[in-house]
């Protein structure tokens, strides 16, 4: 559906966390994140009560549109916490606060964050109602064996590297995992 | 009952405007007015920024970091920048054309908000202009209304600044800030400065000269009411769209505010005759329309939503018609 269209129903029911939600993924799709946000926004805050993971999922989308605008950490980083503290029983948030520190070469945070979203594995969640690029379990997994290396636990990160190329896992993480294992100069 | 839903039940028509994302990087596309010039084209100046303004709405629970409303600018760079793009869309409000405008160099911005911001494109004795605030040319953001010139070449579809004028303020020029004068689309170079009162003023495209016409009373206003799109004609009567604004801020002293709008109406003489109940677009609490033009009976109206996206509405005659009769019976 078209955007305008999207936005016309939107306008009988302008405070429908769906609707506003459906807006929202239609401008990320054309590349505009501003547009997106803004209808993010709404969908969290109008679903605070009724649309926990439209809401949980909105949040890590506006992180997701504030980084590819590049040079917004300091609210890339605050939309993941507030995810977090809304849901903090799911993993997603987690790695993606996980991966913004290690891109940010925050090792210790990288690290931490990593696990403590895998001592959430005990709940099974919901599926959220769109990507929120988190690969599943094995990124978590991925970012403690990164950060690890950097932090001294060089033994711990070359075990985790070496189980995550037995998992089902993406050719990308495969890719990047291999291309670790080599610069340390370990057997694949 | 917001006016896109009040204008599509009655057979309007609502149009998203977005350009590449590779141009904007994504942030806000805003503020969008339209014009329909001697052509019988439908222009659109389109104002770009490089924020992303963060606004919570309803209980405000994911205020951003820095409170419920933030322009959200790289944190390397704290200037609010406009850029301007000035678009063509054809009769069903799709854009066929869109180019930046080419703005001549004529100083280093000095204050953090750079360049033309929110301008109302007009064409008068066949010059378009873009009629806006700059505040980019003192150390403390003084904003005064300035004319640019524009050439448009509809073949390659490119738009250059060719002549720049700051209007000073009437009679005393130490005011602060100056903006959202309401051009009035068929008297050249007339401008509505206040709605109520009524004040009339009339500013030389060419050199930095301004002569107030009138002050005209009106009954008080349930807020101050401010431009606005331009003042364009409806049959005998000037109609425009205002927008007032309830500036606040929260207990943690964070700034918040909620905009809504208006028509406002006049006779021949700017004699004030009514002003609409207030209402928005879409419920969204910041919006802000600075666009209206005449087209086939209707109304298009361009406005823009929470600084992060832009809308023309072809709002039908009847529903602007509703919109008189409310001002008609306006009483404060």
């Amino acid at each position: 559906m078209k955007i305008n269209e999207i936005i016309e129903r939107l306008s009988k029911d302008p405070f429908n966390p769906e609707l506003n939600f459906e807006a929202a993924l239609e401008y990320e799709s054309t590349g505009q994140s501003a547009s997106a946000v803004s209808f993010y926004l709404r969908a969290a805050e109008y679903g605070y009560d009724t649309h926990q993971t439209i809401a949980y999922t909105s949040l890590l989308k506006v992180a997701n549109c504030f980084e590819n605008q590049n040079d917004r950490k300091h609210t890339v980083s605050n939309c993941i916490l507030q995810a977090i503290a809304y849901l903090p029983e799911r993993q997603e948030g987690y790695f993606l606060l996980s991966r913004f520190h290690e891109r940010n070469g925050d090792w210790q945070e990288c690290y931490t964050f990593a696990q403590v979203g895998l001592s959430k594995r005990a709940s099974i969640p919901a599926h959220l109602p769109a990507d929120v690029q988190y690969p599943g379990r094995f990124g978590l997994l991925y970012e403690k064996a990164i950060s690890g290396w950097w932090l001294g636990r060089a033994k711990e990160s070359e075990d985790l590297f070496k189980d995550l190329l037995c998992q089902i896992i993406s050719d990308e993480y495969r890719l990047s995992i291999e291309d670790n294992l080599r610069r340390i100069g370990a057997p694949i | 009952m917001n006016l896109v839903e009040r204008a599509v039940s009655n057979g309007g028509k609502l149009a998203p405007l977005a350009i590449p994302q590779g141009l904007t990087s994504g942030t806000g596309l805003m503020n969008p007015s339209v014009f329909i010039d001697d052509d019988g084209d439908i222009l659109v100046n389109l104002r770009h920024v490089n924020y992303t303004l963060y606004h919570s709405e309803n209980q405000q629970k994911f205020p951003s970091r820095w409170g419920p409303l933030s322009y959200l600018h790289p944190e390397k760079d704290q200037r609010l920048i406009t850029e301007n793009y000035l678009c063509r869309l054809n009769t069903d409000l799709e854009m066929t054309d869109y180019a930046r405008v080419e703005m001549l160099d004529l100083h280093t911005p000095i204050w953090e908000f750079v360049g033309l911001e929110d301008a109302r494109l007009v064409q008068w004795e066949g010059q378009y202009y873009l009629i806006g605030v700059r505040r980019d040319t003192t150390t403390n953001g003084v904003g005064r209304m300035e004319y640019t010139r524009i050439k448009i070449n509809k073949d390659e579809w490119s738009i250059k600044e060719t002549n720049r004028v700051r209007i000073p303020a009437p009679n005393d020029n130490s005011s602060y800030c100056e903006k959202n004068w309401y051009p009035v689309l068929d008297m050249p170079y007339h401008f509505i400065k206040w709605t109520m009162p009524t004040e009339l003023v009339k500013a030389d495209p060419n050199e930095p000269k301004i002569e107030q016409i009138f002050v005209k009373e009106t009954p008080p206003a349930p807020a101050d009411q401010r431009g606005g799109s331009q003042v364009v004609r409806w049959g005998s009567m000037y109609i425009a769209i205002t927008h007032e604004v309830n500036l606040f801020k929260n207990y943690l002293q964070q700034k918040d505010g909620i905009y809504r709008h208006r028509l406002v109406l006049w006779d021949e003489q700017f004699n004030f005759v009514g002003l609409s109940k207030e209402f928005a677009f879409l419920d969204g609490r910041i919006e802000f329309a600075v666009g209206a033009a005449v087209f086939e009976g209707d109304l298009l109206i361009s406005w823009g939503f929470q600084d992060n996206a832009a809308f023309v509405l072809r709002t039908p005659k009847i529903v602007v018609e509703e919109l008189i009769k409310e001002a008609l019976a306006y009483e404060n």
